[in-house]
């Protein structure tokens, strides 16, 4: 869709509206020009059809059973930390040796993203945190959110990108989180709202179906109560604007994900909730609807006790949907503008503890993947003889450096003004 | 522009209950103010609500026999809950058993049976005993609902659902460190009871090292298991000596203890350096604030609130029940923004409030002066759980041990969505024999039959928002009844109840001003 207003768009479509009385207001609020920055002008300068997938992993995963040390003394302390949630090492899959010198190789259960590795669409990023690391998931989690460890703040890093970037969008669908229909903070703006998608398939509004003639007239009526601006009511507006956000973004889905079929050679399994999200991410992506960040999230990663099977099917859902996922951009010839990331809270203890499980940790390797990365390892694996005073691995590569590539290399948009300072680039892209 | 009688009464009842016809509104404006929280604050006087005998039953069925009904037990045991909020005569105990789902947020999805979330619904009225794991209507050792919140960190810690949810039944004794599992000890500290940092100092309110020390304390508190010859599920506490820590231990300062007590102790009376208030009054006063009143509390309101906790001025201690005195009963700072102007209609409703209060209100029977039971019918029971999950709060199933988040987070697209097509799915989808909206009973009641399109928007708005229209939106209402169908045989008089009054009730409830109560 291109830069028309939001009740031009609501004409187009056929709804027009019946009552006096319409303020407007609501419609103007995305027009509001973004302060003259220089990151707006530069953004303004770089439109391109890139779409970045984020996928959160929820619950703080295990990174040291994800990147695991095969050789030299991490290999062998990481043995005698983990008695019984070591992965016997003719399970690992070798991914090659790292900087220092550490032989690295993946859990057994993501052998569907090794092969994306292998052909170096894959990039393994060690050892990530910030500075006096939160073991609370929500604190920490809003940290990663908001790329600020000092104090969270009530937008997101996205959130800030697609205000900064968009300060005259109109695209109902500029950025969509598939999150099991939460808004997660990392996408929340001050200007944009952005929509959550339970089902792409549910996302409708219904009325009546034993009365089809009078389906118009309470269509027009609902955007019509919708209307009426009470400024002083902040609640009641935001209230009011989400629900023509709500029925603006579901028409523009519908006409959109008509576009998608699905191939019978790539199956998105049924029994992966990851895989569903991303199902849903791929059909937006094939209605061109000028999409640029999508989210998606699997949780069930804190595993305090009898860790190793579910950490394993977590682990197999994430390599299945990403593997699943990226054949089908493929197919669909979009793979060369996707990037794909993951971020967890936290990592967990080195040290398991007591009951086959891990407690909350610090630092962890987190992935990227797509068609555009220089795959490889950045990074070194955590020292294991150099630990916390609570037995954490310490970080080596801030979170932040991830987001500043993401931002520079990707989105194109001057990543230090977003995220408060400048950050070190990592040659991923 | 101070709110009237009407006003006060109709804003306390949204928020102490799930909201009221207007003629309960009109009996407690009679009754008066005080009496009217009195009555939600003395539920005792008031009956309790039955217990589902179908669910009952199945408390005691073998695990096996129990598991092919699972689905069944949930769907009943949502109905059942949903159930009570419509029809209490205990309003503010609903209100209270959902608050406590919320904080202490519990999810069958992480345990090994559900009858265990059923236990502790029980638990969190005050209805159920850990150390026997049995439900005793009341208990009269149980702190909860509204009691000692010091017993009410301890009757949680003992909840069989707890203790599966975050772990501590394998917690045992390890080292002077930590014990095997930390999990429990940090959720406690951090969700249920004081948050990471001093609501109004924003000072840390423990280290890391603290919450290792804690799970020490809690080692040993466990489940009774394999009770032999019986194939029953995990519904009993038991404190299993051989595997505590005896301490001592070092938590929030202090040094001592050899048991959970002293843990309990050291946080119900945790207070920052410098400051007037306990953490945790300052952390439920907030709470308990923004679930009743509305967000961002001024901090005299959380510190009064705490003052009431910690009995600053010579009252018990750690009183749930003194607390929610103060916000209700005017004549105080609290209650004084609790009745303000900010705080009318500025509280986003939940899925729970919002499907609860149509329920109460639309399925009133003004003969009866009661709303009418939820029905048991399946396609019912199957709408309101697929409702709540796309609303965004299946209880029993909150996302994570952190709760849902409230307030505007209730308000995004698909959650609107979820909420618009509950809406026409109960008002227009749904029969009043399948549990849908009786239509039909309302505009006999209140002599509906032959009123004109004004007439029949202004009953609406009175019954569903209980705040005047704008002319505009009235004057949009009054156009949709009078609008056609653009198809002909729609358009018979026959047709006006279903088609156009059902059609009103759907589209007040899409209206900013149905989504706040």
């Amino acid at each position: 869709m291109g830069k028309t207003t939001r009740r031009e768009f609501i004409k187009k479509s056929g709804f027009t509206l019946v009552t006096v009385g319409l303020s407007g207001r609501a419609f103007m609020r995305h027009l509001a020009m973004a302060a003259n920055s220089t990151l707006t002008q530069a953004a303004a300068l770089s439109e391109n059809d890139r779409t970045l997938v984020v996928i959160q992993l929820a619950g703080g995963n295990d990174g040291l059973n994800t990147v695991i040390p095969l050789s030299g003394q991490n290999a062998s302390l990481y043995r005698q930390f983990r008695s019984t949630l070591e992965i016997p090492e003719g399970e690992i899959l070798s991914i090659g040796t790292d900087a220092g010198g550490t032989g690295l190789g993946l859990h057994p259960s993501l052998a569907p993203i090794k092969e994306l590795y292998d052909q170096g669409r894959m990039g393994v990023i060690q050892s990530v945190g910030y500075p006096n690391p939160n073991r609370s998931h929500f604190r920490s989690m809003d940290i990663w959110h908001t790329a600020n460890p000092d104090r969270p703040d009530a937008t997101g890093w996205l959130g800030d990108y697609l205000d900064a970037a968009f300060p005259s969008n109109d695209n109902p669908l500029i950025a969509v989180s598939l999150a099991g229909g939460r808004l997660p903070l990392t996408l929340r703006a001050d200007r944009i709202a952005v929509p959550a998608i339970g089902n792409v398939e549910t996302y409708q509004f219904q009325t009546d179906p034993r009365f089809p003639g009078d389906a118009q007239n309470r269509i027009q009526t609902f955007l019509a109560l919708n209307q009426e601006g009470a400024p002083q009511r902040v609640l009641y507006e935001q209230i009011r604007e989400t629900a023509l956000e709500a029925f603006e973004s579901s028409v523009t889905l519908q006409q959109g994900i008509q576009r998608y079929t699905p191939d019978p050679n790539i199956t998105y399994a049924a029994n992966n909730p990851l895989a569903r999200a991303m199902q849903q991410a791929a059909q937006i992506i094939a209605g061109d609807l000028g999409t640029r960040i999508l989210y998606v999230s699997i949780g069930g990663f804190d595993t305090h006790q009898g860790q190793a099977n579910r950490h394993a099917q977590l682990l197999g859902y994430l390599a299945d949907a990403v593997n699943t996922f990226y054949r089908d951009m493929q197919r669909l010839g979009k793979d060369d503008r996707i990037l794909m990331m993951t971020w967890s809270e936290f990592g967990r203890k080195v040290r398991e503890n007591g009951n086959q499980g891990t407690d909350h940790g610090a630092s962890a390797p987190q992935f990227v993947f797509g068609t555009p990365i220089n795959g490889g390892i950045f990074g070194e694996h955590p020292d294991l003889t150099d630990l916390s005073s609570v037995d954490d691995t310490k970080f080596t590569i801030d979170f932040r450096s991830i987001y500043a590539t993401i931002l520079e290399r990707w989105l194109e948009v001057d990543a230090t003004e977003l995220l408060g300072g400048s950050f070190e680039l990592i040659p991923f892209l | 522009m101070p709110l009237d009688k009407y006003d006060q009464i109709a804003h306390l009842l949204r928020r102490a209950g799930f909201g009221a016809h207007p003629d309960e509104i009109e009996q407690k404006v009679a009754r008066g103010l005080e009496a009217t929280v009195d009555d939600l604050i003395n539920f005792e006087k008031y009956p309790d609500v039955e217990p589902d005998e179908d669910l009952v039953s199945m408390l005691d069925l073998p695990v096996d026999e129990f598991n092919r009904m699972r689905g069944t037990f949930i769907g009943g045991l949502e109905r059942w809950w949903l159930n009570a909020m419509i029809t209490t005569k205990r309003p503010l105990v609903e209100k209270m058993t959902l608050f406590w789902h919320n904080l202490f947020a519990t999810s069958i999805a992480g345990l090994p049976d559900p009858r265990q979330m059923y236990l502790q619904n029980e638990n969190f009225r005050g209805n159920f005993e850990p150390e026997t794991g049995q439900i005793m209507r009341p208990n009269p050792r149980s702190p909860f609902p509204l009691g000692n919140f010091r017993l009410i960190l301890e009757y949680l810690t003992k909840d069989p659902a707890m203790l599966f949810w975050l772990d501590n039944w394998l917690n045992r004794k390890l080292n002077s460190e930590v014990g095997t599992n930390e999990n429990y000890a940090r959720e406690l500290h951090e969700l249920f009871s004081m948050g990471v940092e001093d609501v109004v100092a924003k000072v840390p309110n423990y280290t890391e090292r603290d919450i290792r020390q804690a799970s020490r304390a809690l080692t040993g508190w466990t489940i009774l298991r394999g009770r032999r010859n019986q194939s029953t599920f995990p519904r009993q506490f038991v404190f299993d000596a051989r595997n505590h820590d005896f301490g001592p231990y070092e938590h929030l300062g202090q040094r001592g203890g050899t048991n959970a007590d002293f843990i309990f102790d050291n946080i119900v009376r945790h207070r920052n350096p410098g400051q007037q208030q306990s953490a945790v009054g300052r952390f439920l006063g907030y709470r308990l604030f923004i679930f009743f009143g509305y967000d961002d509390p001024e901090p005299e309101i959380i510190n009064a609130l705490a003052d009431v906790f910690d009995g600053a001025h010579g009252e018990q201690p750690y009183s749930i029940r003194n607390m929610l005195r103060t916000i209700f009963t005017p004549g105080n700072v609290v209650s004084e923004a609790f009745y303000s102007e900010r705080a009318f209609k500025a509280h986003v409703k939940s899925p729970t409030e919002y499907i609860v209060g149509a329920f109460r209100l639309l399925n009133f029977d003004r003969q009866s002066g009661e709303p009418d039971s939820l029905s048991k019918n399946r396609l019912l029971v199957r709408t309101l759980i697929n409702a709540m999950i796309g609303m965004g709060q299946y209880l029993l199933f909150p996302p994570d041990v952190s709760g849902w988040k409230e307030g505007l987070n209730w308000i995004n697209t698909t959650f609107d969505l979820a909420r618009f097509n509950f809406a026409n799915a109960i008002a227009t989808g749904l029969q009043a024999r399948q549990g849908g909206i009786d239509v039909d009973r309302i505009m006999d009641q209140n002599d509906l039959r032959g009123a004109s399109a004004s007439e029949i928007v202004d009953f609406f708005a009175r019954l569903l928002l209980q705040a005047p229209l704008s002319p505009g939106q009235r004057q949009t209402l009054i156009d949709y009844l009078n609008a056609p169908s653009e198809n002909a045989t729609e358009n018979t008089p026959r047709n006006f109840v279903n088609m156009k009054v059902r059609g009103l009730i759907h589209l007040i409830m899409t209206m900013p001003e149905f989504q706040l109560s």
